[in-house]
């Protein structure tokens, strides 16, 4: 295979998809372990695992609406559209639970005051707790975490596919792609993160060079392995 | 759009709630997700207990692994020898089944038995009779996920381009990602913890003091997966279904080449939805609840 303009910028794509993935990763409102016992806000989860789910579903979107189109663009909205209604649908029905079954209003303890809503959050922390459920500011946040990851797992999938044809093996890269940036992104993050209005969202700029250096080289790798196949 | 690929299309969201309910008890029978770091640390506290504790991984990566085997005995019964498809996904759960056995015991046997210090026994009559009904529950989420790849790839237009075993690797890590959000709250922060104050999650001074005892006798596994099976599980399954069914409607309603558009808008309209509906339980939560009595700070409820 030839490294000529058109390889340089699908090289490019990739390394914006795994960026955006890394990035997205510090949207997404994860509590953790804790969370599980509603001793903290967010979903009841780990980061890689719920950007996985999330950021994967989106790709299998993606990975349909390519096999009838070349275009870029429905291609990566479909992804995030795919990503965010999973995305969704989990922390809907998990405030079901916390609603209904633990019986917790939602409140968040990095924010005195929902910056969407203006609702007061100190007072309804259960005691002993770091807050519980999912209150709109971090609902949101998760939202556009997961489009994030969509868009970045179908920004990695296209190049790939118009790279050697092959959807079954550019699916497995892209995957892989994934993964690595949202292992890199949790490791920044350390363990829990309510979303961007939580201070540990400030560190992204570490994730974002951690992401560059390693997407650069997983793309590299990615397109002369597939390409060469 | 037409009436078989609509039907298809429920029959693949039907599927996936029985697979996401599924999926929450079985790791709620087996201990396995968040909730089971109180389950560890209950013998270390002095709690002793009969629950199961099968940490083979987190739910999501271990949720693929049972899908993905049973996608790939499936796709080569099917490819390769040419079996009938109810068939094959039949015997490509019960591999599934039959390796989430194995990892099951083998992880109850090993960290009951490094708990030896703290009086923790490893019960052979927990191990008898729960083990199977672990391994009956992945039979039904592996047999689910893989008929839904399986419609997906060969039945519904247009065909997903990758294959079964990928698709089956993805929706594994997605029921596996929605159960261990949705269905292990109502284990960690209900089930576990019945004797603490209703209505709040679990106080940090009370971790490890999970509840030993049951309606009768001492309380197992069983007794727990009896519980989550009223409301978690469900929760679980209708979060997984809404997934499926929801990002495949909209793409089989609206064509994805002629109506790419509609197909989106479609996406975010639901998207959109979902945000004001939490909006709304969140509304209504702090209205029939109200603030917690004991907090001393000066910002007004």
């Amino acid at each position: 295979m030839n490294f000529d303009a058109t390889t340089i910028i699908y090289i490019l794509e990739i390394v914006v998809g795994g960026l955006l993935v890394g990035i997205g990763v510090h949207f997404v409102p994860v509590g953790g372990a804790p969370a599980a016992m509603a001793q903290a806000t967010g979903i009841g989860t780990g980061t890689v695992q719920l950007a996985a789910g999330s950021g994967l579903t989106g790709l299998l979107s993606a990975g349909l609406m390519m096999s009838v189109t070349d275009n870029l663009w429905p291609i990566i909205a479909t992804g995030a559209v795919g990503a965010m209604i999973m995305i969704d649908a989990t922390m809907l029905t998990g405030s079901w639970i916390y609603a209904y079954a633990v019986g917790a209003p939602f409140a968040s303890a990095k924010v005195n005051y929902d910056p969407i809503t203006g609702f007061s959050q100190p007072p309804y922390v259960a005691p002993g707790t770091v807050g519980q459920g999912i209150p709109t500011i971090c609902y949101v946040s998760g939202t556009i975490g997961a489009a994030m990851g969509g868009v970045g797992g179908a920004l990695i999938y296209y190049p790939l596919v118009m790279i050697n044809n092959n959807p079954s093996l550019s699916a497995v890269f892209a995957i892989g792609i994934f993964l690595v940036n949202a292992v890199l992104a949790s490791w920044n993050i350390q363990g829990t993160i309510e979303g961007f209005h939580d201070p540990k969202f400030k560190k992204w700029p570490a994730a974002f060079k951690a992401c560059l250096v390693s997407t650069f080289i997983l793309a590299l790798v990615a397109v002369i392995i597939t390409g060469g196949a | 759009m037409d009436a078989l690929s609509m039907g298809l299309v429920a029959a693949m969201g039907a599927l996936a709630t029985v697979a996401g309910a599924s999926e929450d008890i079985d790791s709620d029978i087996g201990s396995q997700s968040n909730p089971n770091s109180q389950v560890q640390l209950a013998a270390q506290v002095g709690n002793p207990h009969r629950i199961y504790n099968k940490a083979i991984a987190g739910e999501p990566p271990s949720n693929a692994l049972w899908c993905t085997t049973a996608a790939i005995v499936a796709y080569m019964l099917i490819e390769a020898f040419q079996m009938p498809a109810l068939f094959s996904i039949a015997l490509g759960a019960s591999v599934a089944a039959l390796f989430d056995g194995v990892m099951s015991m083998s992880a109850y046997f090993g960290r009951n038995a490094s708990q030896k210090r703290f009086n923790q026994w490893v019960y052979l009559d927990i191990v008898r009779y729960t083990t199977p009904s672990i391994m009956a529950h992945v039979w039904i989420t592996s047999f689910c996920i893989v008929t839904i790849t399986y419609i997906q790839v060969y039945v519904l237009t247009p065909h997903h381009p990758f294959p079964i075993p990928v698709i089956a690797l993805i929706w594994g890590l997605t029921v596996g990602a929605i159960g261990s959000s949705v269905g292990d709250i109502h284990y960690g922060g209900e089930r576990e913890f019945q004797w603490r104050l209703f209505g709040q999650g679990l106080n940090t001074m009370l971790s490890g003091q999970i509840v030993r005892k049951a309606e009768a006798g001492l309380r197992n596994s069983i007794d727990n997966a009896w519980f989550c099976a009223k409301f978690g599980g469900p929760a679980t399954g209708m979060g997984f279904g809404l997934t499926v069914f929801l990002d495949n409607w909209r793409t089989t309603v609206f064509d994805p080449v002629s109506q790419a558009l509609l197909a989106i808008g479609t996406g975010v309209f639901f998207v959109i939805v979902m945000n004001l509906y939490n909006f709304y339980l969140e509304r209504s939560a702090r209205r029939k609840y109200g603030p917690y009595p004991g907090y001393k700070g000066d910002i007004a409820a």
